[in-house]
């Protein structure tokens, strides 16, 4: 079987939708029905990690729009399967087949798209793959799309992160040293203001004095959030990291007592697998893929975000129960789990 | 659902409370709680507390009240539902709890113990109720947030009472029956009497969205835990979130989360239906989420046979067409006569409406439900309402150099004549929109001098205004907060309340809740009355045209017909009506 992939980024890429391009690729890569993944990015911002066999990776696409069509015009089929994974590329992939499968992630699949060709496609589509159950409601909703679905939810390599000792140099340079620390880490950009800062921000007044909160990430929304908290008068215990390197996440995550994502614009939440592999305990929202990240409830709270206080009385209870541990039941979410998934996929495909 | 009692004497020279007080009052709201009753007086006879229940959740003893938590030692009267009471009882058990009951009851006792009087925030349903806590020996009470439930108290500074009808209060024998001239105006301008005052001097109604304690001080530490303004004002802030996903399909989500809540129950749960759009999106939905649609209820009348005010056909159509259990029940003038005196004694106040939901709880209550959900509050959550669309043109027109001064010297209407005095203010646009009669008709109607110590206690345009405290920020938000906190909670809720109780039905409002107001605050600010649109598109199958377009006609009983009222001036000859309920109300 031979399969094509066409995306935005996913080796060598930044963010969720690129891990989980990545892990999409090497779980197709691995079925022994597939001869080749013929991977053609739209974005690479980064070296590429090391590619899994099989994998042959269009890195020259990423060159700009001319170098991206010049490498579609240039590709040789014909292909098993057609895999579109961003509901915008829908055009790209039709070049290459009438049918092909699309993946879907969160908002981008939530209401239909701006282009009407890219609306038409999708109802077109052989199967779409969802990164969780809200996000496919919400795409069955408006796109008429009546085919075959299938969930395939992140996957987390546990071993990557788990409880670690303090990283006392990281504590001193965001001063968390003695303090309960809460936590949110995302994009803090002003057009996705749904990930559920200014709900915590909001509750951090009536929390107790020896609670910080740690909003980790950075974007072009810092200064209104940093603005809001010195209204609040609570300046000193609200912490901005800016942009938090690739290798300090795990040791970052490590330094929070309770992880709080009162979102509601989240496909899934990764973030919350990585928080809770590090043995953080987590507060997801009701109202967004994040519930479907703690297995409705399973693994960590959840709370209504609209609703102050029960996000204050969640971090309390969060807080007094006290001690860190990985969730049982997080290997629902393991990479072998997310592969068994992917080839139950291709073989309902086939 | 049940009727609750309380007494406290806490003055320390209050005489002790009185057995055949509690019994009284208590026996006065039986059919609030057919199923069950019971008192309890404290040792040392300062507190009584009295409920009937009507069992809905957990249907054995251990869901009796007055109900005592397993350390023996709260005691709570509640009335009510508590919808999210699985979600809570969960995270008290985690956090160590233990329970002997199913009920919700109990969750509300643990929750007090858990987290004091910063529970009311926690819960999601219609309720009042009054806690005993014995240690600081003081009493918590509260009401929900709408105001869904009736709570009624009395102090005279020295016993408190507490009751959730105003007759029942008035069965125990202790409160004074003269009338309070606010009320009394209140009826006349609005058609029901405006909370928090009630027909009587001595008793007034718990505000919505309220707690405070009761101890030897007496009522304090009062505190509005929850307003419609705000909550609308907030949702300024997340309209970006609203953006983010179709309309259609985040209002399913949303209202069908609000019906998961609703239907938990332990005894079947049945429907109103109508041809209107909010109870049929309701059903469709609740079909889709539960796989089976609930039994329906229409109400038919021959005197309405062949116009377009008689919902029955299409009611019948849309019931065949979802595979719901229908019945279409027919009432004719006959009944209603023989029913008036019993329907007179079951309103607890005077108001113009409440006899539709008067027969349409009666034949629920005749296919054996005791639970029924109702479409009620799709108009003032969704906007659709003429007043979404008028209010804002008076305000605006009003404000217009000379116009509204000009018009009210052209025209003949006695409202279109008062433009100029009202029309300025939200308040006034409101009392134009809503009023029954305005403020000079009422010395006509009750004397001259109950009119003026009336309108000064009712101080009506202040009133009306201070619902908009703080200020929701849109003209969307602004009508949607007058009608939600005037006429929905003082006329639409209260009587659907004392009317299906006295069928012994309890009416749940899945599109009146607090939780679901806060979720879907921000959508509707950015769709605005285009969100009645998208409820009747919601299901998965939407609804057909011929419900959706249907001209909206309202729920309406051929009153006129059946009383032979005069026309009066009015169309709907309400003013007339209002005559006949204040003469045989009592």
């Amino acid at each position: 079987m031979r399969v094509l992939h066409i995306g935005t980024d996913s080796f060598g890429g930044y963010g969720g939708i690129a891990l989980y391009n990545r892990d999409l690729i090497a779980a197709i890569a691995s079925h022994p029905v597939v001869t080749e993944v013929v991977v053609v990015p739209r974005l690479l911002p980064s070296v590429p990690e090391p590619l899994p066999a099989k994998v042959a990776f269009l890195d020259q696409a990423a060159a700009g729009r001319l170098a991206y069509l010049n490498t579609l015009r240039k590709l040789r089929g014909p292909f098993d399967l057609v895999i579109c994974a961003h509901v915008n590329l829908l055009p790209v992939a039709r070049m290459f087949s009438k049918h092909p499968m699309l993946m879907i992630y969160g908002i981008e699949a939530w209401k239909p798209l701006r282009e009407m060709l890219s609306n038409r496609l999708a109802r077109r589509c052989s199967a779409v793959v969802s990164i969780s159950d809200i996000t496919l409601d919400r795409f069955l909703g408006w796109s008429g799309y009546e085919g075959n679905s299938h969930l395939l939810p992140n996957a987390i390599r546990a071993a990557w992160y788990g409880i670690r000792p303090r990283n006392e140099g990281l504590a001193a340079r965001y001063r968390l040293e003695g303090k309960r620390v809460l936590m949110t880490l995302g994009r803090v950009v002003a057009a996705e203001r749904y990930k559920g800062f200014d709900e915590v921000l909001e509750i951090m007044p009536a929390l107790d004095a020896g609670i910080s909160y740690v909003v980790a990430g950075g974007g072009n929304d810092v200064p209104r959030l940093k603005r809001k908290a010195a209204r609040l008068g609570v300046e000193k215990r609200v912490i901005f990291t800016g942009l938090v390197p690739e290798h300090e996440k795990a040791d970052l995550y490590n330094l929070a007592d309770v992880y709080v994502m009162p979102s509601r614009g989240e496909g899934f939440g990764f973030v919350l697998l990585e928080a809770m592999a590090c043995g953080v305990p987590v507060i997801a929202s009701r109202l967004d893929g994040g519930r479907e990240a703690v297995r409705q409830g399973e693994l960590g709270q959840l709370v209504d975000p609209t609703s102050p206080a029960e996000i204050r009385v969640a971090i309390t209870d969060a807080l007094a129960s006290g001690g860190k541990s990985v969730p049982q039941g997080l290997e629902y979410f393991s990479f072998e789990n997310f592969e068994s998934r992917t080839h139950a996929i291709i073989e309902s495909l086939v | 659902m049940c009727g609750i009692a309380a007494l406290f004497a806490y003055g320390s020279d209050a005489p002790p409370v009185d057995a055949v007080e509690i019994d009284a009052i208590t026996e006065r709201m039986r059919p609030r709680g057919p199923d069950a009753g019971g008192t309890w007086i404290s040792p040392d006879q300062r507190v009584a507390l009295g409920a009937r229940r009507l069992a809905i959740i957990d249907l054995t003893d251990e869901g009796t009240q007055p109900m005592t938590d397993t350390d023996g030692d709260l005691r709570i009267v509640f009335n009510g539902e508590i919808y999210n009471h699985h979600e809570l009882r969960a995270r008290l058990k985690r956090l160590g709890a233990t329970f002997h009951s199913t009920s919700d009851t109990e969750v509300l006792l643990q929750l007090y113990r858990r987290d004091g009087p910063g529970m009311v925030d926690l819960l999601r349903g219609m309720f009042s109720f009054a806690i005993w806590d014995p240690g600081p020996r003081r009493m918590f009470v509260a009401r929900d947030p709408y105001g869904i439930k009736p709570l009624y108290i009395a102090d005279d500074g020295k016993t408190f009472r507490a009751a959730s009808t105003v007759k029942a209060l008035l069965a125990g024998g202790q409160i004074s029956r003269a009338r309070n001239p606010a009320g009394v105006a209140g009826f006349w301008l609005m058609g029901s009497v405006p909370e928090p005052f009630t027909i009587f001097e001595e008793i007034r109604a718990v505000a919505a969205g309220t707690s405070f304690f009761v101890d030897e001080r007496g009522i304090h530490d009062e505190r509005h835990y929850y307003s419609i303004a705000t909550t609308l004002g907030q949702g300024v802030r997340d309209e970006p979130a609203a953006r983010l996903v179709d309309p259609h399909v985040l209002v399913r989500e949303l209202v069908t989360d609000s019906l998961r809540h609703h239907l938990i129950s332990d005894v079947p749960v049945g429907a109103f239906l109508s041809a209107g759009i909010d109870s049929c999106a309701l059903v469709a939905l609740a079909t889709e989420a539960f796989f089976q649609p609930p039994r329906t209820v229409t109400l038919r009348f021959e005197e309405f046979q062949g116009h377009d005010v008689d919902e029955a056909p299409l009611a019948e159509r849309f019931a065949q067409r979802i595979g719901s259990e229908h019945v279409t029940r027919l009432v004719a003038r006959d009944e209603f006569i023989a029913d008036l005196p019993r329907l007179f004694d079951a309103m607890d106040q005077p108001t113009i409406d409440g006899t539709n939901t008067w027969f349409v709880s009666k034949a629920a209550a005749e296919r054996g439900l005791k639970v029924a959900i109702s479409g009620l509050g799709g108009d003032e959550l969704f906007g659709s309402y003429p007043s979404f669309r008028t209010l804002p043109r008076i305000v605006m027109g009003a404000r217009v150099p000379f116009a509204a001064s000009a018009l009210s010297r052209l025209a003949s209407r006695p409202k279109a004549k008062a433009l100029a005095r009202y029309g300025h203010s939200w308040a006034g646009a409101y009392l134009l929109q809503r009023g029954l009669f305005l403020p000079d008709d009422l010395p006509a109607l009750i004397g001259a001098e109950q009119a003026e110590e009336g309108l000064k206690r009712l101080s009506l345009i202040e009133h009306i205004a201070s619902v908009l405290d703080p200020d929701p920020s849109s003209a969307f938000g602004r009508v949607a907060t007058l009608e939600a906190s005037l006429y929905m909670r003082n006329q639409l809720l209260r009587d659907t309340d004392w009317a299906s109780m006295a069928h012994s039905l309890e009416v749940r409002t899945p599109l009146v809740d607090a939780t679901l107001l806060r979720q879907i605050a921000p959508l509707l600010l950015v769709e605005q009355q285009r969100c009645k649109h998208h409820f009747a598109k919601s299901p998965r199958t939407p609804l057909p045209d011929w419900l959706s377009e249907r001209r909206k006609t309202g729920f309406i009983v051929p009153l006129a017909d059946w009383m032979n009222l005069p026309a009066d001036g009015t169309s709907t000859r309400m003013r007339s009506w209002a005559r006949v309920v204040m003469e045989r109300w009592s």
